[in-house]
């Protein structure tokens, strides 16, 4: 791995903005063909790096070295001369124009696009990339987008490519095969820098990583032999607090029932619910494992109301729900975070303190038909402070808050309306790992306060951790619970049964994934 | 279409001077008219026969008069306020050359004393304002003896701008013209409800030739039918002006309208400080309505005989309506050997014996 | 090289203020070349467009009486629109609501009632309502697209109109001319002044203003409205229900253009004839859109676009300019400011580079 020169060298890069240091003397090495990770929770650093070393940004001090040359203020064009492309969060692809026409308009010269076309088609076989160069970019899904983003950077043959987070807009079923492509390449003898602040897919998937935070390197690790506690010690700065589980006494009679309960799915890749059965009782934490896809947002929207299902039995208190609409469900004290944030839990181009009244409007935030907005101002910033939601107050819009904040202001909301039965979904996704600790605590502590609370989501180690009881959900079937103490990875992972429990890059077996 | 001058430096003299603007200085007795037309102007039809009128009046007094155009103002509330604006700006003579103009000139009228109004085909009459309408079933009727001459089916198609008694009137007495020469001619009349809709005017003239029809005339501002009588190799008469470039060889013969004397009268009224609130009426007599030139098609001894026709009607020797005429259901509307009263004419809202068609 | 146009996330006031009197250069500069190559003497002419009319009082009541009816339609079809509910037809509930008025005008038993414009109002509102409703139940029930609904139902007024003035409701005593007779005194808006055309309709759309303003921004009605229209599923998530939200997103609009219709034909009008509106309906959705959609915006909207009107009047009227010349400038005037308002709140960004 320690080539003579290496691919890409930082050397005591510095950048500094008014009040703080977004880079403080970093130094770092990246070798032909290396998989390499900026791993840091958000506000770390790492984007002000790649855009240093993308060109977009000019440090204040430090030297980088490309292929052993130095680069002195660069531009990204001529950063994409040297081979070095870039694949950002957020997708810049005409909606309405083909594939072939999208990847056409960054090319130099004149093209045709028919050769073009079986260029593409070549270059998708060779690493395995699903891209059909005529088809419409709006038909494609999100992933197939992000897939034609990496196939126009890889038809300019870059030697260094950039990824933001590339997975945060992903399936897990995509991000499998986003990892196949990612080895492909980085075989080729391609360097990849990967940023994430995403334990699990840093350890499945790089050969190295640099470890950010507050601007400085934490350290320089293999995070294939570090483990999960170990990077997020380095990411966090301090030991991570576990999670406090008290004693706890559940009620008598459960606050969610639900019996029978079978729904059709929801579009393409929606899976048929049925004969769902469950029960969750005050004072308790019960979780629901099992990837995404199968049945998880049929179960989640059939008990927050916004798919009604009069024939089946879900009851609250002991009263029956399942003709009530979303709003009646809120008002008899049931709160609902659901998997995504922007569109679904927040309006994105309104105000947090808009966004408060979204659901707030059972608290008070709404009295004899108007809108009180000095309360809701007040319960915004409330939980802005209590959850510690980065953003310039109330007044902020919520698509200008990054993922995790977001994440954290929704999770916020719902927990200070005091709900008598919270549901959430995905709760910590995005949530970095400090914040993620503190998160699942109060999500406990709600439950131990005499709340039911019903957990869905994708990540083992987080239901392990905050669970009482734990079913899984695997092909629109619910299995039986398995009871804290009892429950573990393997047992899971059993259950799961045939439909594969995909962590990132764990191959095929789900044995080994639930290992790790 | 620059007809006007300076006219609204009047209002706002001294921001202008302010301003810097030329300050144009205008003759004293120089006349200033006005003219507000419902319709776009156009190169044929209603608005482009009221445009001669104005060209008339300008040819005959030159520079002493001041003429101010106002197309399109489809709507009354619009009307009221262009009216206002053009008195107020010192027009002494205004014209409205559309029925739909009369409302608002009836308001507007009395707050001008000073200011003769004149509306085309208006029925309101006020101590200063005037309507003027032209004896449009005069030319009809001629053109329905031309139509009757030459038609092979019997069968006539006339098509109407809206089911009232101007266009109502004509549409009977071009039947009854037809059915001077042959008397089983018959006429499917259909109405657009629109002046202008080239579209749905080439569906109603189409579906009249499917009906049998092999004569068309077309009461609107196009010349649609005109138009599609000549492709379909079938005859048609024109309406308002000369349609013949429309169907060099369909077209019959046009009733065209003439206003200049009644621009004329209105001006020299004015001008000479006589004007009163009249009904002026006229048709063939005062050259208001004319026969465009009969086309060559016709029989020279056909010719002669629409020719002396017209001088007949000019002259009262004939009367289109002139009895015994029965209406669709069999009625006996106007005994034979008396004609019916020009209130009536004024007012027609019935379809004389053998015209198919609803007044809708 | 790809380019983007991108919402920008800030916008500095400088801009905000610069960009309409940008856009205003333009037409300015634009329109002088236009006349000017027509042979009209530019400076004047504009002057004529854009002052003259406005350079007296009675100009001034003019401006207000083509500006009321779009103020108060575009206020009731901004509730919808921020709903993202689509009425396009205010044109047609404006007919109706019209007609509603005139019948109850003419045939209302007592013809001197006191409360007979009382009456008449109502109807003209229940009219609007109307009509609308039939859009808003088909999209509640059935899913059919309001817009073709609302533009089809359009015509089907104007068709109605049509028949009542030829048929049943033709003034006796007119000749059979297409028009209803004059309503009587008692169903007639007297003006404020004689001496002009406006009357209380303007108090009605300054207090539609200040009701709009007051549901948008104070209300919960108005909340869930504004966040259906920003985003459906968050709207669903926490439980606003989608179809109160197309019934009182098409109904305030109804209601508005029904009582416009009122104000028409017991204003001005005084009749039903066969075209009652010079598109009042349809330019609202412009005003309602230049004026962003807010009370104030729409007020100045309305203003801006009455404005442009009367000029078009002005300058035929003033330099014998032509219709469709005045038209082509008044589409240059609206096209620079939607453009610039565009340029406000968009950027075209490089996309690889600036991110």
């Amino acid at each position: 791995m320690q080539a003579m020169t290496r691919r890409l060298e930082l050397t005591n890069i510095t950048k500094r903005y008014p009040g703080v240091i977004a880079n403080d003397a970093i130094t770092l090495g990246v070798s032909a063909g290396e998989i390499h990770a900026i791993l840091g929770e958000n506000g770390a650093g790492k984007s002000t790096l790649m855009k240093i070393i993308y060109g977009a940004v000019a440090a204040d001090d430090g030297e980088i070295r490309f292929e052993g040359k130095p680069l002195g203020v660069h531009s990204p064009g001529h950063s994409r001369h040297l081979g070095i492309e870039m694949v950002y969060q957020h997708f810049s692809l005409f909606e309405t124009v083909s594939v072939a026409q999208n990847i056409a308009l960054c090319q130099d010269g004149r093209l045709e696009l028919t050769a073009l076309g079986d260029r593409i088609r070549q270059t998708a076989e060779r690493y395995g990339l699903v891209v059909d160069p005529d088809k419409i970019v709006f038909d494609l899904s999100v992933g197939e987008r992000q897939q034609v983003e990496i196939l126009r950077c890889l038809l300019q043959k870059p030697k260094l490519l950039i990824l933001d987070e590339p997975t945060s807009v992903l399936a897990p079923q995509a991000i499998d095969q986003l990892f196949e492509v990612l080895r492909a390449l980085a075989k080729d003898g391609c360097s990849i820098l990967y940023i994430s602040h995403k334990l699990d897919e840093v350890r499945a998937l790089c050969d190295s990583a640099t470890v950010l935070r507050n601007g400085k390197v934490t350290g320089d690790v293999d995070p294939r032999q570090a483990t999960s506690h170990e990077l997020a010690v380095m990411m966090v700065g301090s030991d991570l607090p576990m999670t406090k589980m008290p004693k706890t006494t559940v009620s008598a009679e459960p606050v969610l029932r639900v019996k029978n309960l079978s729904a059709e799915p929801f579009g393409e890749k929606g899976r048929k619910l049925s004969d769902i059965t469950l029960d969750v009782h005050a004072g308790e934490v019960v979780g629901i494992a099992g990837v995404s896809g199968n049945g998880q947002s049929e179960l989640a929207v059939c008990l927050s109301g916004e798919a009604l299902d009069p024939n089946s039995l879900i009851q609250l208190d002991g009263a029956d729900i399942g003709h009530l609409p979303p709003d009646r469900r809120r008002k008899m004290g049931l709160a609902y975070v659901p998997e995504e944030r922007l569109g679904r839990g927040a309006v994105p181009t309104h105000s947090l303190m808009q966004n408060a009244i979204l659901t707030g409007y059972v608290r008070g935030l709404a009295h004899m038909g108007l809108v009180k907005k000095a309360r809701a101002r007040a319960f915004a910033n409330a939980t802005i402070d209590r959850y510690s939601v980065k953003t310039n107050g109330a007044g902020a819009q919520a698509n200008s808050l990054s993922g995790g904040n977001l994440q954290k202001y929704i999770l916020g909301r719902e927990l200070s309306l005091e709900p008598r039965l919270l549901i959430a979904a995905q709760p910590t996704w995005g949530v970095d790992v400090g914040a993620a600790s503190f998160v699942r605590q109060k999500i406990v502590d709600l439950s131990r306060n005499g709340a039911a609370v019903l957990i869905i989501s994708e990540e083992l180690d987080e239901l392990l951790e905050i669970c009482d009881r734990i079913h899984v959900l695997s092909n629109g079937r619910l299995s039986a619970a398995i009871p804290r103490g009892e429950a573990t990875r393997e047992k899971l992972g059993l259950n799961i049964g045939g439909a594969t429990l995909h962590l990132p890059g764990s191959g095929e077996e789900p044995s080994d994934a639930a290992a790790h | 279409m620059k007809q006007s001058r300076r006219t609204f430096m009047q209002g706002s003299a001294a921001a202008v001077a302010a301003l810097g603007f030329p300050n144009i200085v205008r003759a004293a007795d120089v006349i200033k008219i006005g003219q507000v037309n419902a319709s776009p102007a156009a190169e044929i039809g209603w608005s482009k026969q009221h445009a001669l009128g104005i060209d008339a009046i300008k040819a005959k007094y030159g520079d002493r008069v001041e003429v101010t155009v106002v197309d399109s103002i489809f709507v009354p509330q619009d009307a009221e306020r262009v009216f206002r604006e053009l008195a107020a700006k010192g027009h002494k003579l205004i014209f409205g050359t559309s029925f739909s103009l009369g409302t608002p000139m009836q308001k507007v009228a009395p707050r001008f004393p000073d200011v003769a109004f004149e509306h085309c085909s208006g029925i309101v009459h006020l101590k200063n304002l005037g309507t003027f309408e032209a004896k449009y079933y005069e030319g009809m009727y001629v053109a329905g003896v031309a139509a009757g001459h030459m038609s092979k089916t019997g069968r006539l198609g006339f098509v109407g701008g809206f089911p009232i008694p101007d266009i109502v009137g004509p549409a009977n007495a071009f039947l009854l013209g037809a059915q001077s020469v042959r008397s089983d001619a018959t006429c499917d009349v259909v109405f657009l409800n629109s002046w202008f809709d080239p579209a749905k005017e080439k569906e109603a003239a189409l579906a009249l030739l499917a009906q049998g029809a092999d004569v068309l005339v077309g009461m609107t501002d196009t010349g649609v039918c005109v138009q599609t009588a000549q492709e379909k190799g079938v005859l048609s008469v024109g309406y308002a002006s000369d349609l013949r470039t429309f169907g060099p060889d369909s077209q019959l013969t046009s009733v065209v309208l003439d206003w200049s004397s009644d621009y004329l009268d209105a001006a020299s009224g004015v001008v000479d400080g006589d004007w009163t609130s009249t009904v002026r009426w006229s048709g063939f007599k005062k050259g208001v309505v004319k026969m465009a030139p009969y086309n060559d098609v016709i029989p020279a001894d056909v010719r002669d005989k629409l020719t002396k026709l017209e001088a007949d009607i000019a002259s009262g020797a004939t009367h289109p309506y002139a009895g015994e005429i029965k209406d669709a259901d069999g009625n006996i509307r106007v005994a034979a050997g008396s004609v019916l009263p020009d209130a009536d004419i004024r007012s027609f809202n019935w379809l004389v014996a053998g015209m198919n068609g609803s007044l809708g | 090289m790809q380019l983007r146009i991108e919402p920008r996330v800030t916008t500095s006031i400088v801009i905000q203020g610069l960009a309409p009197i940008i856009a205003v250069t333009m037409t300015l500069v634009l329109g002088g070349i236009l006349f000017a190559a027509m042979g009209y003497p530019p400076l004047e002419t504009l002057w004529a467009f854009f002052i003259e009319p406005i350079s007296t009082i009675y100009g001034a009541s003019e401006l207000l009486v083509k500006a009321v009816p779009l103020v108060i339609i575009a206020t009731g079809l901004a509730i919808g629109f921020r709903a993202n509910i689509w009425n396009i037809g205010a044109e047609g509930q404006l007919t109706i609501g019209a007609i509603a008025a005139t019948g109850i005008g003419l045939y209302f038993p007592d013809q001197q009632a006191v409360y007979l414009l009382a009456l008449m109002f109502l109807a003209g509102c229940l009219g609007g309502l109307f009509w609308a409703g039939i859009a808003a139940y088909l999209r509640a029930r059935f899913h059919t697209s309001e817009i073709l609904v609302t533009l089809m139902l359009t015509y089907i007024a104007a068709l109605i109109l049509s028949w009542l003035v030829r048929g049943p409701w033709r003034d006796p005593a007119g000749f059979n001319f297409p028009q209803t007779a004059l309503l009587p005194p008692a169903g007639l808006i007297d003006p404020i002044d004689f001496a002009y055309r406006v009357t209380g309709s303007v108090y009605f759309a300054i207090f539609a203003l200040i009701a709009m303003w007051f549901f948008v921004a104070r209300s919960f009605q108005g909340y869930k409205l504004a966040v259906g229209g920003a985003a459906p599923r968050a709207a669903r998530y926490a439980g606003f229900s989608e179809k109160s939200a197309i019934w009182i997103g098409l109904l305030t609009g109804g209601a508005a253009a029904g009582i416009a219709g009122f104000f028409e034909v017991a204003g001005p009008l005084g009749q039903l004839s066969p075209i009652i509106s010079p598109g009042y309906g349809f330019a609202a959705i412009i005003v309602a859109f230049i004026g962003r959609l807010h009370p104030v915006g729409i007020l100045l909207g309305g203003l801006f676009l009455a404005l442009i009107y009367l000029g078009g009047e002005s300058v035929q009227l003033g330099y014998g300019i032509p219709a469709p010349i005045t038209r082509v400038f008044q589409g240059l005037l609206l096209f620079f400011l939607l453009a610039s308002e565009f340029a406000v709140s968009h950027r075209i960004v490089r996309v690889k580079e600036a991110h």
